[in-house]
């Protein structure tokens, strides 16, 4: 299939779409018992990479410990591991779907290419630490626990927000 | 419907593997379909230009919450079994603010990125690459702050429980703030974005139509308004105690029944309550009270029985009833009932009633023929009380007569059986 002869189609309205993500999340409610996540099945994934490096190093280490259970199967036989690998799949189909695969990178018409991708790397160490200090990411914090009214998790969301509109400014010119 | 089905065991670990990768696919099929596989669309958010996140976001959360809470309120899911992250309020707050800043610097959200990078977007890959080494620097830094990470511990806390306010009030109020946060976005979009609002997809824009995406949000506020009356999800789990009333119950007796009340209940055959023995399955078969059940303390769950029923707890053992009347009480039993004195107090007033010095043959004539009615026999004096002819169960202290026996309430439904079990 030649993806450059179809024009791309126009997202969903945010509505539908929100709504869909929604009865995703109920689904895994109802029939999990837990929400959605995606930070945890990076950690894990880190977590077992360093088990494999350096394996006293990850067992004695508070944090890496507890992604690499019991030691009685893989780490990476986790529930959110495989959920990640099916957000992957999931977005690829949809991208297929709609004729949005594209080798390409997401910015503004006044950033350059190597600034994005440096400020994507130092964005995604802020948002994988920032993950780790809040017990979940907007997937595990704000999705899940917002539609729980967990506590943590509408300070959590707030938190983001005003973290994002405080900075917003200051990175303009990389998206507007 | 026993919902969390994976709680309930209706399937194991690998099939849970499977569900997590169709669970996933949904996932990032929708994230996808709203456009958040591209950063510029998801900056667009904080710039006031487009404001999908915000929109896709609380829809997914208010369709979520309110399922789950209609799911609950049908007694078709327990909310107690669904996973809640605990709260530690300051790392929460930090990390929320670590995450707005790096959303702004990177462009996405863990979860997004991995859409992104699925649809070839080189920022997406190299952003995930970011996390990676974000995770490993923290993996090093995490033992000097894991004091930190560990502070202002709240539990697994739930707004209704922080505020003490009915949960289905909450689902009103978010609903009706996810709405209003919508009309804001659409207004925001028209004046920062220059969008001029779709009449199909929009909430405030357009014509005066009911149009599909009206339609959604007015069943959404529609559901909270219900659930803002409709009362608490959870299955008796999570209930306030009124300390204050069982105080003024417990000291007043009220708490307690008398045999003497309890024998003349039963020779009426009245339906409005039901007797619930604690002992244990051999005491039980060896003698029991006409019309008790036996639930030990262990199987007494929130449906063991209805929650307006009149329940009547006898044992030998004085802690166990109380054990097994604040557990039901706690569990929002209404009428909940210790026979006074126990077993012991059952044999001694109903079974085996000892003539008071100086009683008539008359005053004693009624307790005689009670105890008869249930195969006891009234005894001349305290000497020859000791001599049952039923097992002994040692005597445990009785417990202090009540001053007032307990109202009967005679809107009690019908006697309902045990069910299964």
């Amino acid at each position: 299939m030649n993806l450059e002869q179809h024009t791309p189609r126009p997202y969903w309205n945010s509505y539908w779409a929100g709504f869909g993500l929604g009865l995703v999340l109920l689904a895994s409610f109802v029939i999990m018992g837990r929400g959605l996540g995606a930070s945890g099945a990076f950690t894990t994934a880190v977590a077992t990479v360093v088990h494999q490096v350096a394996p006293a190093h990850a067992e004695n280490s508070p944090f890496y410990s507890e992604y690499l259970g019991d030691g009685t199967h893989s780490p990476l036989k986790d529930w959110l591991v495989f959920e990640v690998l099916g957000v992957f799949v999931g977005g690829f189909l949809s991208g297929v779907l709609a004729h949005r695969l594209k080798f390409t990178v997401e910015q503004g018409p006044r950033s350059t290419t190597p600034r994005r991708l440096a400020f994507a790397f130092v964005g995604g160490g802020l948002m994988g630490i920032g993950a780790k200090i809040a017990l979940g990411c907007t997937s595990g914090q704000a999705l899940t626990g917002g539609a729980l009214l967990n506590v943590g998790s509408w300070a959590f969301m707030w938190c983001v927000f005003g973290g994002a509109y405080a900075v917003a400014y200051f990175f303009r010119k990389q998206w507007i | 419907m026993n919902a969390p089905f994976y709680k309930f065991g209706l399937f194991g670990d690998e099939a849970s593997f499977i569900i997590a990768f169709l669970i996933g696919i949904g996932f990032g099929f929708f994230l996808e379909r709203a456009g958040f596989g591209s950063a510029r669309k998801l900056a667009a958010q904080f710039y006031l230009r487009d404001l999908s996140v915000l929109k896709v976001m609380f829809t997914a959360i208010i369709t979520a919450m309110t399922g789950l809470y209609v799911f609950s309120r049908l007694g078709m899911l327990d909310l107690s079994l669904v996973y809640l992250v605990p709260t530690f309020l300051v790392p929460q707050i930090v990390g929320g603010l670590l995450l707005g800043v790096g959303f702004v610097i990177g462009g996405y959200c863990p979860g997004t990125s991995c859409v992104s990078a699925a649809t070839g977007r080189i920022d997406g890959m190299v952003y995930i690459l970011g996390m990676v080494a974000g995770l490993l620097g923290f993996g090093e830094v995490y033992p000097r702050i894991v004091n930190f990470a560990h502070s202002t511990s709240m539990g697994q806390i739930t707004l209704p429980q922080l505020f003490d306010l009915p949960y289905g009030l909450l689902v009103f109020a978010a609903v009706l703030m996810a709405l209003g946060a919508f009309a804001a976005s659409e207004w925001a979009e028209k004046r920062f974005g220059g969008k001029q609002p779709d009449p199909e997809g929009s909430i405030i824009g357009g014509s005066r139509r009911l149009t599909p995406v009206r339609a959604l949000a007015l069943s959404l506020a529609v559901i909270g308004l219900c659930a803002a009356f409709a009362g608490d999800p959870y299955r008796g789990h999570h209930t306030t105690i009124a300390t204050r009333d069982l105080e003024m119950r417990v000291g007043q007796g009220a708490d307690l029944i008398e045999p003497a009340q309890l024998a003349d209940w039963i020779i009426q055959d009245r339906n409005d309550f039901r007797l619930v023995d604690l002992r244990p399955q051999k005491d039980y078969i060896a003698w029991h009270i006409p019309r008790a059940e036996n639930f030990p303390l262990a199987s007494l769950t929130p449906d063991f029985a209805a929650h307006n029923e009149k329940i009547i707890l006898c044992s030998d053992d004085s802690l166990e009833a109380a054990k097994a009347w604040f557990l039901l009480e706690a569990q929002g039993f209404k009428s909940v009932y210790v026979l006074s004195g126990g077993m012991q107090g059952w044999k001694d007033f109903v079974l085996f009633p000892v003539r008071p010095q100086g009683a008539t043959d008359a005053a004693f004539e009624r307790q005689a023929q009670v105890a008869k009615f249930f195969g006891g026999s009234p005894q001349a004096s305290n000497t020859e009380a000791s001599s049952v002819a039923t097992p002994a169960p040692p005597r445990v202290a009785p417990a202090p007569l009540p001053t007032a026996p307990p109202a009967s309430t005679s809107t009690a439904p019908p006697r309902k059986k045990k069910e299964g079990c």
